[in-house]
């Protein structure tokens, strides 16, 4: 018979108070985050706290500014000419938005997995590394572990492992999602940011990458930004519900999606939206 | 059905199967109603004809009971419901289950009726019909917040079950004291005791039901509660 430590009662679980966290569970503080495109603002005031070593979700209606909120935790949006952003995100005792920040690190701390599988058209073995070859990592020793390492915590190693110097293109889009997972884990970030991670792959690939961001919260803090309410049911500790930019209800995911505090997340969590 | 906000979804499907869902409970409760009414007749009455209908007609409730609850496993399988509609289901899923067991207690209080009574134990049937009434009346309220989700007569029908608790306890006394007057009747007693220990089980479930609806309007378990906590809620 398997022994198996069975999960505590949900009465025996602590709920975190995600407003007053110790510091050192902290992974990223947000506060009074303004964003705006243009003339448009499409962030209002977002303040949050988020935990090391924790799922959190982002859910929403299109437009609400969940991805916008994601991409600024690696200053994605600083790509966009006409963005314009006020407040802090508070990553390590720093703002990541501070004059001295250098952007490349901070992505290589923070590193961020899209909607679509995106892997260069290069072998499996060179995909994974590529992040390492371009801090400078030579030693093939290193790279090799690397490579090992960061297929087996994207669950992806015993499928690719005798054909590591195939093209990364013949891999099945749920095979090169978890590629691109891999490729994001190689560089050791701290934050990895999910968006849409699933939206393009089959209800099997789906759950073998929700299964896998259960493993990842063991090394990772991980950020993601989903459609699919019941997937941000199923694999989120905390969940985050966003309206027309703002941040209507954050609280742990269990009561969220019991019972919710807020009439509007209560309308989009059934379905009375629209 | 004012705290019920049916009929808002973007799926107007799922409107329907929640819609029809409800009215097959409120059917189901309905027909309860007439059982223990029916059952409590019945015993008052001496009508063995009106017995075998309550017996007959058990079988309905068994049958809504498994209905519903497999209306509620579908829609939580195709629907995935979450918040209020997950607590609805779950309240739905669960009163039925108290619901269908009133119905057994009233059938056992109906065959009371084909008990022999000689006419010095008929004040005892009295006693037990007092106590019917009372919780029929009851179950009508229990019912009735639950086709309205009415949170505050929940709250109010859940804190009188302590009233039948000791209608019950006075009608236990009584019956105790007849007993030792003439152990001769204990056959008979027993009967009535067991009649009387289903109604108050009735008003137990009625609390059980009340639980239910606190629990999808407000979204907390109002079960094992003291009197004082439950005013907190």
């Amino acid at each position: 018979m398997i022994s198996v430590t069975p999960k505590p009662l949900t009465s025996q679980q602590q709920v975190q108070d995600l407003t007053n966290l110790p510091e050192e569970q902290v992974a990223l503080k947000i506060s009074d985050l303004n964003l705006f495109y243009g003339d448009k603002q499409a962030l209002h005031n977002i303040s949050m706290l988020i935990p090391k070593g924790q799922v959190t979700a982002f859910i929403g209606p299109s437009g609400c500014g969940k991805s916008t909120l994601l991409r600024c935790i690696n200053r994605m949006n600083d790509l966009v000419d006409s963005c314009r952003i006020s407040g802090e995100i508070i990553l390590h005792n720093e703002n990541i938005y501070g004059k001295h920040v250098d952007v490349a690190m901070l992505r290589r701390k923070v590193g961020m997995v899209f909607q679509r599988p995106n892997p260069f058209p290069k072998s499996i073995y060179e995909n994974v590394i590529y992040g390492l070859r371009l801090m400078g990592e030579k030693n093939r020793r290193v790279l090799d572990e690397a490579v090992e390492t960061s297929l087996k915590s994207a669950a992806l190693w015993n499928e690719v492992k005798d054909r590591l110097h195939d093209s990364a293109l013949g891999l099945s889009g749920g095979q090169q999602q978890r590629l691109v997972i891999a490729r994001a884990i190689a560089v050791q970030p701290e934050v990895l940011l999910l968006d849409e991670p699933t939206s393009a792959l089959d209800p099997i690939s789906t759950l073998t990458i929700e299964e896998l961001i259960s493993d990842l919260k063991k090394q990772f803090t991980v950020v993601i930004v989903t459609h699919n309410m019941q997937q941000a049911a199923r694999v989120s500790d905390q969940t985050a519900f966003m309206y027309m930019g703002e941040l209507i209800e954050y609280s742990d995911t269990n009561t969220l999606f019991t019972t919710p505090a807020k009439k509007k997340t209560e309308d989009y969590i059934t379905g009375r939206y629209g | 059905m004012d705290n019920l906000n049916l009929g808002r979804h973007i799926s107007g499907q799922f409107n329907e199967d929640i819609e029809a869902i409800i009215n097959h409970v409120m059917q189901m409760g309905g027909l309860i109603e007439q059982q223990l009414s029916d059952a409590l007749t019945a015993v008052n009455d001496t009508d063995a004809d009106l017995v075998k209908k309550v017996i007959a007609t058990d079988h309905k409730i068994n049958q809504y009971e498994v209905d519903i609850d497999d209306e509620c496993t579908r829609i939580i399988a195709k629907r995935q419901p979450a918040a209020g509609d997950l607590r609805l289901i779950m309240s739905i899923s669960k009163s039925v289950a108290d619901l269908e067991r009133i119905g057994d207690d009233a059938e056992k209080i109906a065959k009371v009726a084909l008990e022999n009574f000689s006419s010095k134990q008929q004040d005892l049937l009295l006693n037990l019909d007092n106590l019917g009434r009372h919780v029929l009346a009851t179950l009508q309220t229990t019912l009735d917040a639950f086709a309205r989700m009415d949170v505050e007569t929940a709250l109010i029908t859940h804190k009188n079950d302590e009233k039948i608790d000791r209608a019950y306890e006075a009608l236990m006394r009584q019956l105790m004291t007849y007993m030792m007057e003439d152990p001769r009747s204990i056959p008979q007693i027993m009967t009535v005791i067991w009649s009387a220990r289903a109604l108050e089980r009735i008003g137990d479930r009625c609390k059980n039901v009340c639980e239910n609806i606190i629990y999808y309007v407000k979204g907390k378990i109002a079960r094992h509660l003291s009197i004082d906590e439950m005013n907190d809620l």
